[in-house]
Protein backbone atom coordinates (compact mmCIF):
# COMPACT_ATOMS: atom_id res chain seq x y z
CA UNK A 1 0.00 0.00 0.00
CA UNK A 2 2.96 2.49 -0.35
CA UNK A 3 2.09 3.73 -3.31
CA UNK A 4 -1.27 4.03 -2.71
CA UNK A 5 -0.60 6.04 0.67
CA UNK A 6 2.31 8.15 -1.50
CA UNK A 7 -0.30 9.33 -4.11
CA UNK A 8 -2.75 10.13 -1.51
CA UNK A 9 -0.18 12.14 0.63
CA UNK A 10 1.10 14.01 -2.30
CA UNK A 11 -2.22 14.99 -3.95
CA UNK A 12 -3.81 16.20 -0.71
CA UNK A 13 -3.36 19.73 -1.12
CA UNK A 14 -5.30 19.48 -4.88
CA UNK A 15 -8.36 17.63 -3.34
CA UNK A 16 -8.80 20.15 -0.18
CA UNK A 17 -8.84 22.89 -3.42
CA UNK A 18 -11.09 20.85 -5.34
CA UNK A 19 -13.60 20.59 -2.48
CA UNK A 20 -13.93 24.04 -1.56
CA UNK A 21 -14.09 24.38 -5.04
CA UNK A 22 -17.46 22.43 -5.61
CA UNK A 23 -18.97 23.96 -2.31
CA UNK A 24 -18.39 27.15 -3.24
CA UNK A 25 -19.78 26.19 -6.99
CA UNK A 26 -22.70 24.56 -4.92
CA UNK A 27 -23.57 27.42 -2.69
CA UNK A 28 -23.58 30.08 -5.11
CA UNK A 29 -25.69 28.27 -7.60
CA UNK A 30 -28.01 27.95 -4.57
CA UNK A 31 -27.63 31.42 -3.67
CA UNK A 32 -28.86 32.43 -6.96
CA UNK A 33 -32.10 30.26 -6.52
CA UNK A 34 -32.79 32.44 -3.27
CA UNK A 35 -32.56 35.27 -4.98
CA UNK A 36 -34.56 34.46 -7.68
CA UNK A 37 -37.48 32.56 -5.41
CA UNK A 38 -37.62 36.24 -3.67
CA UNK A 39 -38.56 37.73 -6.46
CA UNK A 40 -40.17 34.57 -7.60
CA UNK A 41 -39.68 34.97 -11.00
CA UNK A 42 -37.12 32.39 -12.35
CA UNK A 43 -39.63 30.73 -14.20
CA UNK A 44 -40.11 33.98 -16.41
CA UNK A 45 -36.88 34.89 -16.81
CA UNK A 46 -35.96 31.79 -18.35
CA UNK A 47 -39.13 31.78 -20.47
CA UNK A 48 -38.04 34.13 -22.14
CA UNK A 49 -35.22 32.48 -23.48
CA UNK A 50 -35.49 30.65 -26.67
CA UNK A 51 -36.11 27.18 -26.22
CA UNK A 52 -32.86 25.85 -27.72
CA UNK A 53 -30.93 28.11 -25.85
CA UNK A 54 -32.77 27.35 -22.28
CA UNK A 55 -31.96 23.64 -22.66
CA UNK A 56 -28.48 24.45 -23.12
CA UNK A 57 -28.87 25.94 -19.36
CA UNK A 58 -29.99 22.40 -18.38
CA UNK A 59 -33.42 23.86 -18.21
CA UNK A 60 -35.51 20.93 -19.17
CA UNK A 61 -39.21 18.94 -17.84
CA UNK A 62 -37.89 20.40 -14.40
CA UNK A 63 -39.86 23.16 -12.24
CA UNK A 64 -37.04 25.76 -11.06
CA UNK A 65 -39.29 27.45 -8.78
CA UNK A 66 -38.08 24.51 -6.34
CA UNK A 67 -35.16 23.91 -4.44
CA UNK A 68 -34.48 20.56 -5.84
CA UNK A 69 -35.37 21.65 -9.60
CA UNK A 70 -33.30 24.40 -9.05
CA UNK A 71 -30.99 21.94 -8.18
CA UNK A 72 -31.69 19.37 -10.86
CA UNK A 73 -30.28 21.95 -12.75
CA UNK A 74 -27.24 23.80 -11.41
CA UNK A 75 -25.79 19.69 -11.24
CA UNK A 76 -24.44 19.82 -14.56
CA UNK A 77 -22.15 22.21 -13.48
CA UNK A 78 -21.05 20.24 -10.74
CA UNK A 79 -21.13 17.45 -12.89
CA UNK A 80 -18.77 18.63 -15.65
CA UNK A 81 -16.42 20.00 -12.83
CA UNK A 82 -15.91 16.79 -11.18
CA UNK A 83 -15.53 15.41 -14.74
CA UNK A 84 -12.23 17.58 -15.31
CA UNK A 85 -10.51 16.27 -12.01
CA UNK A 86 -11.29 12.65 -12.78
CA UNK A 87 -10.32 12.97 -16.07
CA UNK A 88 -7.25 15.19 -14.95
CA UNK A 89 -6.87 12.37 -12.07
CA UNK A 90 -6.70 9.23 -13.75
CA UNK A 91 -4.58 10.66 -16.35
CA UNK A 92 -2.21 11.89 -13.95
CA UNK A 93 -1.68 9.63 -11.96
CA UNK A 94 -0.34 7.13 -14.13
CA UNK A 95 1.18 9.21 -16.68
CA UNK A 96 3.31 11.75 -14.22
CA UNK A 97 5.51 9.18 -12.93
CA UNK A 98 6.79 9.36 -16.64
CA UNK A 99 6.42 13.05 -17.17
CA UNK A 100 8.05 13.62 -13.83
CA UNK A 101 10.92 11.26 -14.95
CA UNK A 102 10.19 9.30 -11.85
CA UNK A 103 9.53 6.05 -13.41
CA UNK A 104 12.76 4.80 -13.89
CA UNK A 105 12.95 5.05 -9.88
CA UNK A 106 9.47 3.57 -9.50
CA UNK A 107 10.07 0.53 -12.05
CA UNK A 108 13.21 -0.55 -10.98
CA UNK A 109 11.72 -1.50 -7.99
CA UNK A 110 10.26 -5.37 -7.08
CA UNK A 111 6.51 -4.26 -8.28
CA UNK A 112 4.55 -5.08 -11.86
CA UNK A 113 3.23 -2.66 -13.04
CA UNK A 114 -0.10 -4.16 -12.89
CA UNK A 115 0.03 -3.92 -8.92
CA UNK A 116 1.35 -0.17 -9.30
CA UNK A 117 -1.79 0.49 -11.69
CA UNK A 118 -3.81 -0.63 -8.96
CA UNK A 119 -2.32 0.72 -6.00
CA UNK A 120 -2.89 4.61 -8.29
CA UNK A 121 -6.38 3.82 -9.21
CA UNK A 122 -6.92 3.13 -5.82
CA UNK A 123 -5.75 6.21 -4.76
CA UNK A 124 -7.94 7.87 -7.83
CA UNK A 125 -10.71 6.38 -6.29
CA UNK A 126 -10.41 6.92 -2.62
CA UNK A 127 -9.93 10.94 -3.95
CA UNK A 128 -12.91 10.98 -5.89
CA UNK A 129 -15.03 9.53 -3.17
CA UNK A 130 -13.89 11.93 -1.02
CA UNK A 131 -15.32 14.97 -3.24
CA UNK A 132 -18.63 12.94 -3.81
CA UNK A 133 -18.90 13.18 -0.17
CA UNK A 134 -18.21 16.84 0.01
CA UNK A 135 -20.39 17.67 -3.00
CA UNK A 136 -23.00 14.88 -1.11
CA UNK A 137 -22.92 17.03 2.17
CA UNK A 138 -22.67 20.66 0.57
CA UNK A 139 -25.90 19.96 -2.02
CA UNK A 140 -28.28 18.21 1.29
CA UNK A 141 -27.15 21.40 3.47
CA UNK A 142 -27.20 23.82 0.56
CA UNK A 143 -30.39 22.33 -0.89
CA UNK A 144 -32.00 22.35 2.56
CA UNK A 145 -31.02 25.84 3.36
CA UNK A 146 -33.03 27.11 1.08
CA UNK A 147 -36.00 25.05 0.88
CA UNK A 148 -37.05 25.96 4.22
CA UNK A 149 -34.83 23.12 6.28
CA UNK A 150 -36.15 20.00 4.22
CA UNK A 151 -34.05 18.53 1.88
CA UNK A 152 -35.46 15.96 -0.70
CA UNK A 153 -32.22 13.56 0.27
CA UNK A 154 -33.19 10.72 -1.55
CA UNK A 155 -33.03 12.38 -4.86
CA UNK A 156 -29.29 14.22 -4.46
CA UNK A 157 -28.12 10.77 -2.68
CA UNK A 158 -29.34 9.35 -6.15
CA UNK A 159 -28.13 11.96 -8.15
CA UNK A 160 -24.91 12.15 -6.31
CA UNK A 161 -24.87 8.10 -6.68
CA UNK A 162 -24.75 8.95 -10.72
CA UNK A 163 -22.19 11.42 -10.25
CA UNK A 164 -20.42 8.77 -8.46
CA UNK A 165 -20.77 6.42 -11.61
CA UNK A 166 -19.61 9.21 -13.59
CA UNK A 167 -16.30 9.99 -11.66
CA UNK A 168 -15.39 6.41 -12.69
CA UNK A 169 -15.69 6.69 -16.04
CA UNK A 170 -13.82 9.25 -16.41
CA UNK A 171 -11.27 8.34 -14.05
CA UNK A 172 -10.74 5.33 -15.99
CA UNK A 173 -11.18 6.98 -19.70
CA UNK A 174 -8.04 8.82 -18.30
CA UNK A 175 -6.12 6.20 -17.07
CA UNK A 176 -6.72 4.23 -20.43
CA UNK A 177 -5.75 7.39 -22.11
CA UNK A 178 -2.02 7.73 -20.27
CA UNK A 179 -1.74 3.88 -20.33
CA UNK A 180 -2.08 4.36 -24.48
CA UNK A 181 -0.77 7.33 -25.43
CA UNK A 182 2.96 7.32 -26.64
CA UNK A 183 3.85 11.13 -25.24
CA UNK A 184 2.92 11.10 -21.17
CA UNK A 185 2.37 14.83 -21.19
CA UNK A 186 -0.20 14.47 -23.73
CA UNK A 187 -2.53 12.08 -21.61
CA UNK A 188 -4.52 14.67 -19.61
CA UNK A 189 -4.94 16.38 -22.57
CA UNK A 190 -6.41 13.65 -24.57
CA UNK A 191 -8.71 12.48 -21.18
CA UNK A 192 -9.59 16.40 -20.83
CA UNK A 193 -10.51 15.98 -24.58
CA UNK A 194 -12.81 13.22 -24.72
CA UNK A 195 -14.88 14.36 -21.65
CA UNK A 196 -15.34 17.37 -23.46
CA UNK A 197 -16.53 16.20 -26.53
CA UNK A 198 -18.85 13.71 -24.50
CA UNK A 199 -19.86 16.97 -23.02
CA UNK A 200 -20.53 18.97 -25.75
CA UNK A 201 -22.25 15.99 -27.37
CA UNK A 202 -24.96 15.74 -24.11
CA UNK A 203 -25.56 19.81 -24.94
CA UNK A 204 -26.11 19.40 -28.12
CA UNK A 205 -28.49 16.05 -27.70
CA UNK A 206 -30.38 18.63 -25.07
CA UNK A 207 -30.89 21.35 -27.74
CA UNK A 208 -31.75 20.06 -30.92
CA UNK A 209 -33.58 16.59 -29.40
CA UNK A 210 -31.96 14.98 -32.58
CA UNK A 211 -30.57 11.60 -32.86
CA UNK A 212 -31.75 10.41 -29.18
CA UNK A 213 -29.82 7.10 -30.03
CA UNK A 214 -26.43 9.54 -30.04
CA UNK A 215 -26.72 9.63 -25.61
CA UNK A 216 -25.66 6.13 -25.51
CA UNK A 217 -22.28 7.71 -25.86
CA UNK A 218 -21.67 10.36 -23.53
CA UNK A 219 -21.63 9.79 -19.89
CA UNK A 220 -23.44 13.05 -19.24
CA UNK A 221 -26.40 11.53 -20.22
CA UNK A 222 -26.28 8.53 -18.23
CA UNK A 223 -27.41 10.16 -14.94
CA UNK A 224 -29.83 12.90 -15.70
CA UNK A 225 -30.48 14.88 -12.45
CA UNK A 226 -33.87 16.11 -14.07
CA UNK A 227 -35.23 12.82 -14.87
CA UNK A 228 -34.29 11.83 -10.78
CA UNK A 229 -35.66 15.72 -9.67
CA UNK A 230 -39.00 14.21 -10.99
CA UNK A 231 -38.88 10.41 -10.53
CA UNK A 232 -36.36 9.53 -7.75
CA UNK A 233 -35.03 6.83 -10.31
CA UNK A 234 -32.17 5.50 -12.67
CA UNK A 235 -32.45 4.58 -16.44
CA UNK A 236 -31.04 0.96 -15.18
CA UNK A 237 -29.87 0.27 -18.89
CA UNK A 238 -27.00 2.76 -18.11
CA UNK A 239 -26.13 1.34 -15.21
CA UNK A 240 -25.08 -1.58 -17.38
CA UNK A 241 -23.37 0.56 -19.93
CA UNK A 242 -21.28 2.13 -17.09
CA UNK A 243 -20.68 -1.07 -16.04
CA UNK A 244 -19.33 -1.93 -19.53
CA UNK A 245 -17.45 1.20 -20.43
CA UNK A 246 -15.41 1.11 -16.98
CA UNK A 247 -14.52 -2.60 -17.57
CA UNK A 248 -13.39 -2.01 -20.89
CA UNK A 249 -11.68 1.11 -20.01
CA UNK A 250 -9.93 -0.81 -17.38
CA UNK A 251 -8.76 -3.61 -19.58
CA UNK A 252 -7.14 -1.08 -21.77
CA UNK A 253 -5.02 0.45 -19.01
CA UNK A 254 -3.96 -2.63 -17.67
CA UNK A 255 -2.87 -4.63 -20.89
CA UNK A 256 -1.92 -1.32 -22.99
CA UNK A 257 0.48 -0.16 -20.00
CA UNK A 258 1.84 -3.43 -19.37
CA UNK A 259 2.88 -3.95 -22.80
CA UNK A 260 4.48 -0.79 -23.60
CA UNK A 261 8.05 1.03 -23.04
CA UNK A 262 8.40 3.13 -20.70
CA UNK A 263 8.65 6.76 -21.67
CA UNK A 264 12.19 7.43 -19.60
CA UNK B 1 26.24 -19.24 -12.33
CA UNK B 2 25.92 -16.00 -14.63
CA UNK B 3 24.23 -12.82 -12.79
CA UNK B 4 23.51 -11.57 -16.38
CA UNK B 5 23.00 -13.14 -19.69
CA UNK B 6 22.25 -11.62 -22.91
CA UNK B 7 21.55 -13.54 -25.62
CA UNK B 8 21.19 -11.93 -29.27
CA UNK B 9 19.47 -9.19 -27.46
CA UNK B 10 18.30 -6.48 -29.50
CA UNK B 11 15.86 -3.73 -29.09
CA UNK B 12 14.85 -0.95 -31.80
CA UNK B 13 12.38 2.16 -31.23
CA UNK B 14 10.62 1.59 -34.42
CA UNK B 15 13.38 1.78 -36.95
CA UNK B 16 16.07 3.79 -35.14
CA UNK B 17 18.95 1.79 -33.30
CA UNK B 18 18.48 1.01 -29.81
CA UNK B 19 20.71 -2.27 -29.59
CA UNK B 20 21.87 -4.94 -32.10
CA UNK B 21 22.68 -9.05 -31.06
CA UNK B 22 24.15 -7.88 -27.78
CA UNK B 23 25.83 -10.86 -26.12
CA UNK B 24 26.88 -10.55 -22.48
CA UNK B 25 27.83 -12.82 -19.67
CA UNK B 26 28.33 -11.38 -16.21
CA UNK B 27 29.47 -13.67 -13.97
CA UNK B 28 29.30 -13.71 -10.02
CA UNK B 29 31.17 -11.69 -8.09
CA UNK B 30 32.47 -9.60 -10.77
CA UNK B 31 32.69 -6.03 -11.36
CA UNK B 32 31.58 -5.47 -15.46
CA UNK B 33 32.73 -2.32 -17.41
CA UNK B 34 30.11 -1.49 -20.01
CA UNK B 35 31.98 1.13 -22.19
CA UNK B 36 31.02 3.06 -25.37
CA UNK B 37 30.70 6.83 -26.16
CA UNK B 38 26.77 8.29 -25.72
CA UNK B 39 24.44 7.32 -28.05
CA UNK B 40 25.90 3.69 -27.93
CA UNK B 41 23.43 1.42 -26.37
CA UNK B 42 24.44 1.31 -22.62
CA UNK B 43 21.41 2.55 -21.22
CA UNK B 44 19.06 0.94 -23.76
CA UNK B 45 20.55 -2.14 -22.78
CA UNK B 46 19.99 -1.70 -19.03
CA UNK B 47 16.65 -1.18 -19.30
CA UNK B 48 15.94 -3.69 -21.09
CA UNK B 49 17.30 -5.73 -18.36
CA UNK B 50 15.04 -3.77 -15.81
CA UNK B 51 12.48 -4.65 -18.27
CA UNK B 52 11.50 -0.57 -18.01
CA UNK B 53 11.59 -1.45 -22.15
CA UNK B 54 10.70 -4.90 -23.76
CA UNK B 55 13.83 -6.14 -26.13
CA UNK B 56 12.37 -6.60 -29.70
CA UNK B 57 14.03 -9.67 -30.29
CA UNK B 58 16.29 -11.97 -28.21
CA UNK B 59 16.61 -12.85 -24.16
CA UNK B 60 17.81 -11.26 -21.00
CA UNK B 61 18.04 -13.33 -18.07
CA UNK B 62 19.54 -12.05 -14.62
CA UNK B 63 20.10 -14.91 -11.79
CA UNK B 64 18.91 -17.18 -14.31
CA UNK B 65 15.41 -15.88 -14.84
CA UNK B 66 13.81 -14.16 -17.62
CA UNK B 67 14.05 -10.45 -17.19
CA UNK B 68 10.36 -9.86 -17.91
CA UNK B 69 8.47 -12.64 -16.53
CA UNK B 70 10.16 -12.69 -13.21
CA UNK B 71 10.96 -8.45 -12.95
CA UNK B 72 9.65 -8.16 -9.84
CA UNK B 73 11.13 -11.06 -8.70
CA UNK B 74 14.61 -10.49 -9.84
CA UNK B 75 14.29 -6.39 -8.72
CA UNK B 76 14.22 -7.53 -5.15
CA UNK B 77 17.71 -8.15 -5.52
CA UNK B 78 18.96 -5.36 -7.75
CA UNK B 79 20.03 -1.93 -6.84
CA UNK B 80 20.11 0.59 -9.88
CA UNK B 81 21.43 3.77 -9.92
CA UNK B 82 20.12 5.78 -13.46
CA UNK B 83 22.34 7.95 -15.43
CA UNK B 84 20.01 10.80 -15.14
CA UNK B 85 18.59 10.89 -11.32
CA UNK B 86 15.16 12.52 -10.88
CA UNK B 87 12.85 11.79 -7.64
CA UNK B 88 9.55 13.36 -6.18
CA UNK B 89 10.20 17.35 -5.74
CA UNK B 90 7.91 17.81 -2.59
CA UNK B 91 9.56 14.55 -0.70
CA UNK B 92 11.95 14.97 1.77
CA UNK B 93 15.10 13.17 1.29
CA UNK B 94 14.53 10.44 4.86
CA UNK B 95 10.68 9.99 3.47
CA UNK B 96 12.03 8.94 -0.17
CA UNK B 97 14.26 6.80 1.38
CA UNK B 98 11.53 4.88 3.27
CA UNK B 99 9.46 4.90 0.51
CA UNK B 100 12.52 3.25 -1.31
CA UNK B 101 12.88 0.68 1.62
CA UNK B 102 9.35 0.13 1.89
CA UNK B 103 9.39 -2.01 -1.51
CA UNK B 104 11.79 -4.33 -0.19
CA UNK B 105 10.60 -6.81 2.62
CA UNK B 106 13.13 -6.43 5.36
CA UNK B 107 14.48 -3.60 7.44
CA UNK B 108 16.59 -1.28 5.94
CA UNK B 109 17.07 1.59 8.43
CA UNK B 110 20.61 0.83 9.84
CA UNK B 111 21.87 0.94 6.28
CA UNK B 112 20.10 3.81 5.29
CA UNK B 113 21.79 5.63 8.60
CA UNK B 114 25.00 4.58 7.38
CA UNK B 115 24.97 5.33 3.74
CA UNK B 116 23.81 8.39 4.38
CA UNK B 117 26.45 8.69 6.62
CA UNK B 118 29.29 8.02 4.21
CA UNK B 119 27.66 10.14 1.79
CA UNK B 120 26.94 12.63 4.23
CA UNK B 121 23.53 13.09 2.95
CA UNK B 122 20.82 16.02 4.40
CA UNK B 123 17.96 13.80 5.19
CA UNK B 124 15.57 16.68 6.25
CA UNK B 125 15.86 18.61 2.65
CA UNK B 126 13.20 18.44 0.20
CA UNK B 127 14.44 16.70 -3.01
CA UNK B 128 13.66 20.05 -4.90
CA UNK B 129 16.26 21.88 -2.64
CA UNK B 130 18.94 19.25 -3.76
CA UNK B 131 21.71 20.30 -6.12
CA UNK B 132 22.44 17.88 -8.91
CA UNK B 133 25.53 16.56 -6.96
CA UNK B 134 23.20 15.81 -4.16
CA UNK B 135 20.39 14.21 -5.78
CA UNK B 136 23.02 11.94 -7.50
CA UNK B 137 24.13 11.10 -3.53
CA UNK B 138 20.76 10.30 -2.83
CA UNK B 139 20.58 7.69 -5.62
CA UNK B 140 23.47 6.38 -4.81
CA UNK B 141 21.85 5.55 -1.13
CA UNK B 142 18.91 4.41 -2.74
CA UNK B 143 20.74 1.96 -5.07
CA UNK B 144 22.47 0.19 -2.30
CA UNK B 145 20.24 0.65 0.92
CA UNK B 146 18.44 -2.78 0.12
CA UNK B 147 21.83 -4.33 0.16
CA UNK B 148 21.50 -6.45 -3.25
CA UNK B 149 23.17 -9.36 -4.98
CA UNK B 150 23.45 -6.92 -8.15
CA UNK B 151 24.19 -3.60 -8.63
CA UNK B 152 23.61 -1.60 -12.25
CA UNK B 153 25.14 1.44 -12.26
CA UNK B 154 24.65 4.20 -15.52
CA UNK B 155 27.54 6.40 -15.74
CA UNK B 156 27.25 6.77 -11.54
CA UNK B 157 30.17 9.58 -11.60
CA UNK B 158 28.26 12.29 -13.48
CA UNK B 159 27.42 15.07 -11.15
CA UNK B 160 29.93 13.33 -8.18
CA UNK B 161 33.33 16.02 -7.03
CA UNK B 162 36.38 14.04 -7.29
CA UNK B 163 36.16 13.47 -3.47
CA UNK B 164 32.81 12.15 -3.80
CA UNK B 165 33.60 10.27 -6.58
CA UNK B 166 36.61 8.36 -4.78
CA UNK B 167 34.42 7.45 -1.78
CA UNK B 168 31.62 6.09 -4.26
CA UNK B 169 33.70 3.79 -5.30
CA UNK B 170 35.26 2.45 -2.53
CA UNK B 171 31.50 1.67 -0.99
CA UNK B 172 30.79 -0.23 -4.48
CA UNK B 173 34.44 -2.25 -3.72
CA UNK B 174 33.26 -2.41 -0.38
CA UNK B 175 29.74 -4.09 -1.61
CA UNK B 176 31.61 -5.99 -4.25
CA UNK B 177 33.83 -7.80 -1.10
CA UNK B 178 30.67 -8.63 0.63
CA UNK B 179 29.98 -10.70 -2.59
CA UNK B 180 27.54 -8.14 -4.64
CA UNK B 181 27.62 -8.10 -8.47
CA UNK B 182 28.43 -5.22 -10.19
CA UNK B 183 27.51 -4.06 -13.69
CA UNK B 184 28.86 0.19 -14.36
CA UNK B 185 28.48 1.64 -17.45
CA UNK B 186 30.33 4.74 -18.54
CA UNK B 187 31.80 6.63 -21.04
CA UNK B 188 34.46 7.73 -18.78
CA UNK B 189 37.48 5.10 -19.36
CA UNK B 190 39.18 5.81 -16.32
CA UNK B 191 36.87 4.99 -13.86
CA UNK B 192 35.81 1.39 -15.74
CA UNK B 193 40.06 1.15 -15.61
CA UNK B 194 39.96 1.91 -11.94
CA UNK B 195 36.79 -0.47 -10.74
CA UNK B 196 36.15 -3.58 -13.23
CA UNK B 197 37.49 -7.14 -13.91
CA UNK B 198 35.92 -7.28 -17.48
CA UNK B 199 34.58 -4.63 -19.81
CA UNK B 200 32.66 -5.06 -22.82
CA UNK B 201 33.23 -2.46 -25.60
CA UNK B 202 29.82 -1.14 -27.34
CA UNK B 203 29.93 1.03 -30.63
CA UNK B 204 26.65 2.01 -32.38
CA UNK B 205 24.34 -0.86 -30.48
CA UNK B 206 27.11 -3.70 -30.97
CA UNK B 207 29.85 -5.35 -28.45
CA UNK B 208 32.89 -4.25 -30.09
CA UNK B 209 34.64 -6.49 -28.06
CA UNK B 210 35.19 -8.18 -24.31
CA UNK B 211 38.16 -8.71 -22.62
CA UNK B 212 39.68 -9.41 -19.36
CA UNK B 213 40.37 -5.66 -17.97
CA UNK B 214 44.04 -7.20 -17.48
CA UNK B 215 44.21 -8.52 -20.97
CA UNK B 216 43.24 -5.19 -22.12
CA UNK B 217 45.62 -3.26 -20.36
CA UNK B 218 48.71 -5.35 -21.06
CA UNK B 219 48.01 -5.82 -24.64
CA UNK B 220 51.39 -5.57 -26.14
CA UNK B 221 50.80 -1.97 -27.34
CA UNK B 222 53.10 0.97 -26.70
CA UNK B 223 52.37 4.52 -26.92
CA UNK B 224 55.34 6.64 -28.37
CA UNK B 225 55.52 10.41 -27.99
CA UNK B 226 58.49 12.12 -29.58
CA UNK B 227 59.57 15.29 -29.58
CA UNK B 228 62.47 16.70 -32.13
CA UNK B 229 64.13 19.78 -32.94
CA UNK B 230 63.69 19.55 -36.86
CA UNK B 231 60.75 18.58 -38.04
CA UNK B 232 60.28 14.84 -38.82
CA UNK B 233 60.26 14.30 -42.25
CA UNK B 234 56.82 12.66 -43.64
CA UNK B 235 56.53 9.09 -44.07
CA UNK B 236 59.59 8.88 -41.48
CA UNK B 237 57.91 6.10 -39.36
CA UNK B 238 56.12 3.97 -42.30
CA UNK B 239 56.62 1.01 -40.88
CA UNK B 240 55.02 -2.21 -39.51
CA UNK B 241 53.06 -2.04 -36.17
CA UNK B 242 52.32 1.50 -36.29
CA UNK B 243 49.07 2.89 -35.68
CA UNK B 244 47.31 5.87 -34.84
CA UNK B 245 50.23 8.35 -36.18
CA UNK B 246 49.50 12.06 -35.18
CA UNK B 247 51.91 14.87 -35.78
CA UNK B 248 52.00 18.78 -34.45
CA UNK B 249 54.78 20.49 -35.50
CA UNK B 250 57.54 18.79 -34.00
CA UNK B 251 56.11 16.38 -31.81
CA UNK B 252 54.92 13.23 -33.05
CA UNK B 253 52.59 10.36 -31.12
CA UNK B 254 51.75 7.00 -32.72
CA UNK B 255 51.00 3.50 -31.22
CA UNK B 256 53.36 0.94 -31.40
CA UNK B 257 52.80 -3.18 -31.39
CA UNK B 258 55.87 -5.41 -32.99
CA UNK B 259 60.00 -5.54 -32.23
CA UNK B 260 60.27 -2.34 -29.88
CA UNK B 261 64.21 -2.04 -31.01
CA UNK B 262 63.01 -1.41 -34.72
CA UNK B 263 61.16 1.77 -33.24
CA UNK B 264 63.93 3.08 -31.12
CA UNK B 265 66.73 2.44 -33.67
CA UNK B 266 64.40 5.06 -36.04
CA UNK B 267 63.75 6.88 -33.24
CA UNK B 268 67.41 7.20 -31.96
CA UNK B 269 68.57 8.87 -35.90
CA UNK B 270 66.48 11.94 -34.67
CA UNK B 271 67.60 14.60 -32.81
CA UNK B 272 65.28 14.58 -29.84
CA UNK B 273 64.26 16.74 -27.72
CA UNK B 274 62.16 14.56 -25.44
CA UNK B 275 60.41 10.66 -25.98
CA UNK B 276 57.86 9.14 -23.91
CA UNK B 277 57.16 5.51 -23.99
CA UNK B 278 54.02 4.63 -22.23
CA UNK B 279 51.93 1.59 -21.57
CA UNK B 280 48.70 2.79 -23.31
CA UNK B 281 45.58 3.46 -20.82
CA UNK B 282 42.50 2.54 -22.12
CA UNK B 283 41.41 5.58 -23.47
CA UNK B 284 44.16 5.08 -26.27
CA UNK B 285 42.85 1.38 -26.63
CA UNK B 286 39.12 2.68 -26.49
CA UNK B 287 40.04 5.02 -30.01
CA UNK B 288 41.87 2.04 -31.29
CA UNK B 289 38.89 0.46 -31.52
CA UNK B 290 36.91 2.55 -32.72
CA UNK B 291 39.18 3.62 -35.55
Amino acid sequence: MNIYLRELKARRKSIIFWSIGLFLMDAASMNKFAGFEKSGQATQVFAAFPKGLARAFGLGNVDINTALGWFAMAFMYLLVLVAIHASLLGAGILAEEEQDKTAEFLYAKPISRAKVVTEKLLAALTLIIILNIVTLLSSISMVAAFNKGVSPTQEILLMMAGMFVVQIIFMVIGSAAAAIVRKPKYAGAAASAIMFATFFLSLWLDITEKLPWLKYFTPFKYFDAKIIANHAKFDYAFIVISIGVIIAMLTMTYVSYNARDLKI
Amino acid sequence: MNVIETKKLTKYYGKSRGIIEVDINVEDGEIYGFIGPNGAGKSTTIRVLLSLIYATSGTATIFGKDVVKFGPEIKKEIGYLPGEVFYYDTMRVKDLLNYSASFYKKDCSKRIKELAGIMSLELDKRIDDLSYGNKKKVGIVLGLLHEPKLIILDEPTGGLDPLMQQTFFNLVREENKKGATVFLSSHILSEVQRLCDKVAIIKEGKIVKIEKMSDLAQSNYSKIKVESKAAIPEGYFDMAGVSGLKTENHSTTFMFKGDINSVTKKIAALDLVSLFVEEPDLEDIFLHYYQ
